[in-house]
This record gives C-alpha cells, structure tokens and sequence, in this order.
C-alpha cells in the first residue's frame, strides 16, 4: 500500500486521542516493523514484512529466544505484538506475554456457555482496550493492561449453532466482527461495533433478507436466501485510501444437499468490497457459484499495489479453497486472472466474469462424484503472504481427491444432508504464485504434508510450517529450504516477526506453544 | 406465576436449611424414587442422565418444568431431586460431555465429528418420549408441518424456526400451541402437558436429525455402475489386473467389506496413519484401515555407504530416518550426496484417482462386489 498518502489523510483525524499508552492508532497505517498490531500486520493481508536483520544469508544463525506453554489447547490465533508485549487467544481465553522474554504478564479466562471450540484466530486492539470473540458468541473488550473484562455483548445466537472464532479487525472506531457456524442453515453476517460502548454500528448480511434485496435473484425463494449461510469466518482487510472493507464470504446452506437453493447463491463463497462506516456493499465477485463442497471463499483476500501491462494498479488476490486464484481490481471489482493453482475437477471453464462455471456432474452425487479439490480444499484458513519484492503470492496448498455424496434425498434438505469420504491427499505444497498471471514461478512440494500459515520478509524469506513440526525458512525467491526448527507439534498460526532492541524476532505457534527465535542486532 | 416463585422459594430455603443444618440425607435409592415420582410422570428419568449440568442449571431446568411443563412436588421432593441430579449428573459426571452435532443433543459427538455445538444448556431429547411425541405428532401437526417438520405450503418450517431453537423441554413450544389452532381444529391448550412435552422432544429430534452425524446421515445405494464395465477397465484401461487377481488377493472381498468400504478402499487402500483424505496433514481414514497392508518404504543410500530400507519415521527436507525390517532405527541429515527413494506401492492408486470418470468409479465398485 502507498502509506505515506494513507498516513497523511487518514492517520491526523485520529493521532494522540489515546496518548502514549496502548496502541497508537498511527501504528495500524504504518508497515509493522517494532509493532505487529491486527492480525494480518497490516490492513493489506499481505502479511510481508520490511525487516532484513534476518534474511536469506544469515538465517542459518536464527536461534531460539524463548517458548511460552498454555497448557490449553491449540493455537491457532496470529498474536498481536504491541509496546513490547504480545497477545493473543485460544478459544475462551487470552493471554498477554512478553514479547522479548515470553514471561506471561496475564491470561483472562471466560466461563463458556458452549459452541465450537475449534479454535480462535487472535485478538484486536484499540487504544487501551482488547477484544475477542468466544465460543459461546459473546464479543468481550478487555483492559489491555491487566486483562480485566470491561464489556462484553451478544454477537450471535447460540441456540441457532452459531459460534465465534474470528479475530476482530479495528477500523477507526469501528470493531468489525465476523460470525462462524455452519451446523444449521442460518444466515451469514458482519458486524461493526463501537469499541468505546460495544453497540452495534451496523450489521450486513451475507445473504439478502427479501425479495428484491441485492443478489435474491439467485435463490429460489425468502425461505432459502434467509438461511443461506454464508459466514464470515475470515477477518477482512481495508484499504483506507478507498475506505473500503474487503470481506470473504462462506459456503451455502444447506451445505452439500442443494435441491432447496438453485442459483448462485449471491453472496456466498465471495469476495464483497463494504464500506466499513456504513455496512453497504460497493461491489462482489463470487468464486464459487452455488457451491455443493463447503469450499467457501473465507480465504484472504490480499491488497496488492502493482502494475499490470505497466499501469499502476489497486489489486486484490485471492487464492480460493476451490483451486483458483483470482485478480481483482480493487477499486471495482473487475477480474483480471482466473488461474487455478493445483489441478482441479470441478468447473467447466471461465465464464466472462472470470467466475468458474460449475460442472452438475461433479456436484454431490447419491452414489458419489471424485472431486478434487476435496472439502479440505485446494488451501484454507492458514494466512497465505504477498512479498512486492519478488512480486509473488505464497500459498499453502494441497491436491486432494475424495467423494461427495447426498444423503438427504429429501426436496428440502436442511443443514448439510451430505458429505465427502475417502480418497486421498496426493501432495501438499507450497505454491509460489506470480500474481500478474497466475503462472506458478515455483513450487515447493513437503515430503510428509503440511499446510500451515505463511509470512515473507524482505529479507528474502517465506517463513511457514511443514508437515514434520518444522518451522521452515524458503528462500522466497527460488522456494530452496534453508533454516528450520522442529517444534514438537506442527505450526498452527501464521508467523509474525517484529524488531525491539535491534533483534528481530519470529513468533509463531505450535500446539499449545508458542515459539521466539531471534536474530540479535548486527 | 406465583406458585412457581413460591416454589422457588421454597427450594432456596431448602438449600440454606440443608447448609446450616444438615439434615439426614435421603439414600440413593430413596432419591432415585423421588425422581421417579416427580420426573417420571412425564419423561424417563433416564433421559436426564446426559445432561451434565451445574446445579444451578440443573436448578434452572427444574425451574422450567414447573413453570413451562406443570412438575408437580413439594419443596422436599424438588430438593431432593436436585441434589440427586446435581450430584449424579453434574458436570463431572460420565455423562457431562455437552451434546455433540446430531446423536440428538445428547453424548459424546459421533463420528468423530466436533463436539459443542450449539449451547451447552440445550434440549436433551428423551427417545421415548420423542416416540410418543411422533403420535401427537401424526395426528394434529403434520398435515401442516410435514413429516420431518421442514414445513409445506400450509404451514412452516420448524427445524429452522427460532422459538424451536430457542425452546428447552417445551418452555416455548407450549405456550405457543396454548393460542395455536391444530390440524384437528382443536387449539393446543386441549393437549395434555405431557404431550407437549412429548411433542417438544420430537421436534427437537427432527432439528437435530439434520446435524452431521445423525440417523439421517447414511449413504445410499453405490450400485448404479455396470459390472461388466467394470471389469473391462480392471483388466484394460486401469490396469488393475497388473497387480490384482479376483481370484488370488480379491477372492470374496465382497464378502469382507460393504460397498461404501469397497469404493473407499479401492481409491485409496492405503493403512490408517497413510495419505488419507483430509487434505493438509496427512491423517488416514479408518475406512482405509487393511490389516497385512504393504507400507510405505524409503530407500536411503549414503555416499558409498550401503542402501537401507525401512518405514520412514521422519522424512522432510533437512531430515530423514527409518526403522528397518529388524526394527533397526536409522537417521541421517538430508545432502545433496544421500540418495532418498520413495518405495510408494499406492501410487499407481494416487494415480488412478486423476484418471478416473465417476462412470469408471462406479463400475468397477459394480465389478468388485460381484467378488464374493
């Protein structure tokens, strides 16, 4: 992103409201460099960052600051690193550590009233204050200093199988929330809180709640379009020169039984630009339409500030469960590539649009269909990282077939009424992906699977996790293995690396751990 | 109202009475009688045994079944109930684990699906009393609300309603059917409160049918290929017959396993703990599990050193170590120098699998069950 324009127009409206303590609101506008403070790094999602005091000639020499245990669970949440200390979440808790030292200076504990444990993406910061989601769909905001509960409120409905997982995002003063479940055919939807009073600002459907709203044309009916899925459970990213809110949407309701919801299914497993003041959609672009494979588009949807045919442009990449990546015009939503990124089965070819066209035949079967990408899809959560300095978009990806079969032959299928079984995952990989065509420049395939989250540096390196527990360094310009370090549970989170003192250090999680390792000032 | 309240009352006074003054504690099996008494009048009390509830929960359903489903006791008996089921059922208890998806709200989440979804508090169905709830059912609702509940042109769906969701053991359900016309033309009030609470677990069990893992969640017929087809792209086009005889290592493989386990192995016959179909980490699937399989070996040959061949242990791109067939552990650091060969007897499998049509798929299942 072009920082010093964002800083000078975006940045003065609110410098110095929260003083020296807490996060300095100028730092969420800035290249993450001593700070790492949302979960991407930065509004971009690129999750590069400037740093070199580590790099591809010294790596060998990277060597462990500290390990900090939980005893709780995994972690699959990116900490934030601000003012020296690090935070970050497992689902219902938080912890506060020190980021040079690993020493814990608190952890909140919430008494949960249910909902998925699966695992929660990380935390948000604003000012003073901390929030997150729990399981149970509660929204908490908790004094950064201590981890003392100030608030919490409702964001979703337990008794409808909602839960929350995912990490908040501050835009201003807006808390934007995303909302996970996909058990019961209920509604997608994002939310904007303010972070001072936690009232919700404004809340925006996924999936259009009339006759006549944007996208109804593609469901059969209100009944369908009303519980039609479709969740947020990927934490957006923002441009603040455009002002606009970049989100991707999950899968359609029911999920793999489909005869109650013929269309497209707008705006499900989609990539859809808001306004992050007032909710309203500015534009979308659907990567799966009607989708039959819980593939979703939860993926990141990543700023890049490139050229194409030599003209400067504001792109968005997204490298998508169902096998392809897309280039978008950010200002507008206008595809530039579609390029799948494994092998897939699935789609007939590229309409117009750039939007794959669905093959019946390979949509869930009473007696099968072999799909590839699998349910597992093609890649998924786990943050993939853009490095504008060899212009490459790093993904981690899988080639995997199985079977998808209807088993609710019923003309009404509720909830998912089907599943994939079998088949196998052929290789996992990480893809290193030119954004300007889609080509593969290089591809690194893992001996023992493995597909965790990435981060590159411009130190020439792409940082991730193998199959074997091994923190990995690549060399981000040839994908060549140079550094690794074995951590005892494979990597669960995207790395963050952040300097203080001179040392830049390289956070990441492994199991219920998480691991520094530090290269001391040169 | 006021009777509930005064109930209430009644049962904290019970409580702080019991704290200051211990008072003989009924036995086990007395309280069990008493659960019986109270409890039994409309449900098995055996349907509670899942709840894992606090007592303060607990405290709370008993709440709701006097004011939403008519319990009927003295404070002593509604103590004693709720000492019984806090103590016996309580969050420690072996049946605490909060209901999983499908398996009816109830239980450990089958098949190895994610437990806790939905609330930890929600509606525990109670199989017999959803049997007789289906009666009720058939004669005053499903005419309007069909016979899974997912509604029709005359009346709604239930599985995605909220007051459904939001119901516990009738507490909304009943009050709604109290100014609700039925199919009889009979408002609901003529209903007994035992069949609204028996009609409350039956339609829970339909929402609930609908989550994975369920009854309903079974595969269907796998049939539809053509066996003669089939056998031609074993002994042709897939070269199966490379590697397998029907009537060397397939005899009666038919009779071993079902079809669906049929069509998972012969995509994928590799042992559990193999590349199964999970994508990311490389875990098995139990469908896959074949005693006597061929594993997987590595071949590692150091400079001039000689060649050793074992089941890998680690094997990434700065490490690699087997333990041979004497159970001989062997590690060595990756070099451009030492030779790895992947001994992978799968992959003409892994290969197939980007080969075949659904309609290559379906036949040969068609063939192999032939094999009996």
């Amino acid at each position: 992103m072009k920082l010093p324009g964002i800083i000078a127009s975006l940045a003065l409206l609110s410098a110095g409201l929260w003083g020296q303590t807490g996060l300095d609101s100028r730092k969420l506008l800035q290249p993450p460099i001593d700070t790492w403070p949302m979960y991407h790094g930065d509004y971009s999602g690129r999750r590069f960052s400037t740093l070199t005091t580590i790099n591809s000639s010294n790596v060998q020499s990277l060597s462990l600051a500290w390990s900090y245990r939980t005893g709780v669970g995994g972690i699959k949440a990116t900490p934030l690193e601000i003012d020296g200390v690090l935070y970050f979440s497992a689902p219902d808790h938080v912890w506060a550590v020190d980021a040079r030292t690993g020493r814990e200076l608190w952890h909140f504990a919430w008494q949960s009233n249910g909902g998925i444990h699966i695992g929660n993406r990380g935390v948000g910061v604003y000012g003073n204050w901390l929030y997150f989601e729990t399981p149970d769909c509660n929204l908490v905001s908790l004094n950064l200093k201590d981890g003392k509960e100030r608030w919490h409120k409702t964001n979703c409905d337990l008794d409808q199988f909602y839960y929350g997982s995912v990490a908040p995002l501050i835009i201003r003063n807006h808390v934007i929330a995303g909302v996970s479940g996909d058990d019961l055919d209920r509604p997608g939807y994002l939310s904007s809180y303010d972070p001072e009073t936690g009232d919700l600002q404004w809340r925006w459907y996924t999936v259009p709640q009339k006759k006549g709203d944007p996208g109804s044309d593609t469901w059969p009916n209100e009944d369908a379009m009303r519980h039609g899925g479709g969740m947020t459970w990927q934490v957006p990213t923002y441009d603040p020169e455009l002002n606009l809110l970049y989100v991707t949407t999950g899968n359609p309701q029911p999920v793999i039984a489909h005869k109650n919801r013929a269309g497209a299914n707008l705006f499900t497993a989609s990539l859809v630009a808001l306004n992050p003041d007032t909710g309203k959609m500015a534009w979308y672009f659907q990567a799966s339409p009607h989708d039959t494979h819980d593939w979703d588009a939860t993926q990141v949807p990543v700023l890049i500030d490139g050229e194409i045919n030599g003209q400067p442009r504001k792109l968005v990449a997204l490298a998508a469960r169902n096998g392809y990546f897309f280039l978008l015009d950010r200002t507008n939503g206008k595809n530039l590539v579609t390029s799948p990124f494994v092998p897939t089965n699935w789609a007939k070819g590229i309409d117009r649009n750039g939007t794959p066209i669905p093959d019946l035949a390979k949509m869930p079967q009473i007696d099968g269909a072999l799909v590839s990408p699998n349910q597992g899809g093609a890649t998924n959560w786990p943050p993939p990282t853009f490095s504008p300095q060899t212009g490459l978009f790093y993904v981690g990806a899988s080639r995997a077939y199985s079977v998808y079969y209807i088993y609710d032959t019923d003309d009404n299928p509720q909830g998912w009424g089907g599943t994939d079984r079998g088949g196998a995952n052929l290789g996992s990989m990480v893809q290193a992906i030119d954004y300007k065509t889609g080509k593969i420049r290089w591809s690194h395939p893992w001996e023992s699977g493995g597909r965790s989250g990435l981060m590159s540096t411009a130190g020439n390196l792409v940082f991730t996790g193998d199959g074997s527990n091994n923190l990995v360094a690549l060399d981000a310009t040839t994908g060549a293995p140079l550094w690794h370090a074995n951590l005892g549970a494979s990597v669960g989170n995207g790395p963050i690396t952040y300097q203080l003192d001179g040392a830049q250090y390289v956070v990441v999680a492994a199991g219920d751990a998480l691991w520094a390792f530090v290269m001391p000032k040169r | 109202m006021a009777i509930a309240q005064s109930v209430l009352l009644c049962l904290a006074a019970a409580g702080i009475a019991a704290a200051q003054e211990p008072a003989p504690s009924p036995s086990l099996a007395q309280s069990r009688q008493v659960v019986q008494k109270v409890c039994g009048v409309c449900h098995t009390p055996e349907s509670v045994i899942t709840g894992g509830r606090t007592r303060a929960q607990w405290q709370e359903t008993i709440d709701k079944m006097i004011t939403a489903q008519g319990a009927k006791g003295t404070p002593e008996e509604f103590a004693t109930v709720l000492d019984y089921l806090s103590s016996q059922y309580g969050p420690a208890s072996s049946g605490s684990t909060p209901g999983g998806r499908g398996g009816r709200g109830r239980g450990a989440a089958p098949g190895g699906m994610l437990a806790g979804a939905g609330p930890n508090d929600k509606h525990v169905v109670d199989e017999a009393a959803a049997d007789r709830g289906r009666k009720v059912w058939a004669a005053e609702c499903i005419d309007c609300h069909g016979t899974y509940a997912r509604g029709t042109d005359n009346g709604p769906n239930l599985v995605r309603s909220e007051l459904v969701l939001h119901d516990r053991y009738a507490d909304k359900i009943g009050p709604f059917l109290q100014t609700h016309k039925m199919q009889s033309g009979a408002l609901g009030n003529t209903l007994t409160a035992a069949q609204i609470g028996d009609l409350a677990h039956f339609i829970h069990q339909r929402v609930y049918d609908t989550l994975r893992g369920s009854p309903i969640f079974v595969v269907h017929n796998l049939l539809t290929g053509d066996p003669q087809a089939g056998k031609a792209y074993f002994n042709g086009a897939g070269g199966c017959h490379n590697c397998h005889s029907p009537t060397g290592d397939l005899k009666g493989i038919a009779s071993r396993f079902d079809p669906p386990a049929l069509q998972a192995r012969f995509l994928n016959p590799r042992p559990l703990g193999g590349r199964g179909g999970r994508g990311g980490r490389g875990a098995g699937t139990a469908e896959s599990t074949s005693p006597g399989a061929k594993p997987v070996t590595l071949t590692v040959t150091p400079p001039g050193g000689p060649a050793v061949t074992g089941t890998p242990i680690v094997f990434d791109d700065f490490d690699v170590s087997v333990r041979d067939v004497n159970g001989e552990y062997h590690a060595w650091k990756r070099t451009p120098e030492l030779k790895v060969v992947k001994n992978d007897p799968y992959a003409a499998h892994d290969e197939l699998l980007t080969r075949y049509t659904d309609k290559n798929m379906h036949d040969i299942l068609a063939y192999l069950v032939t094999l009996k």
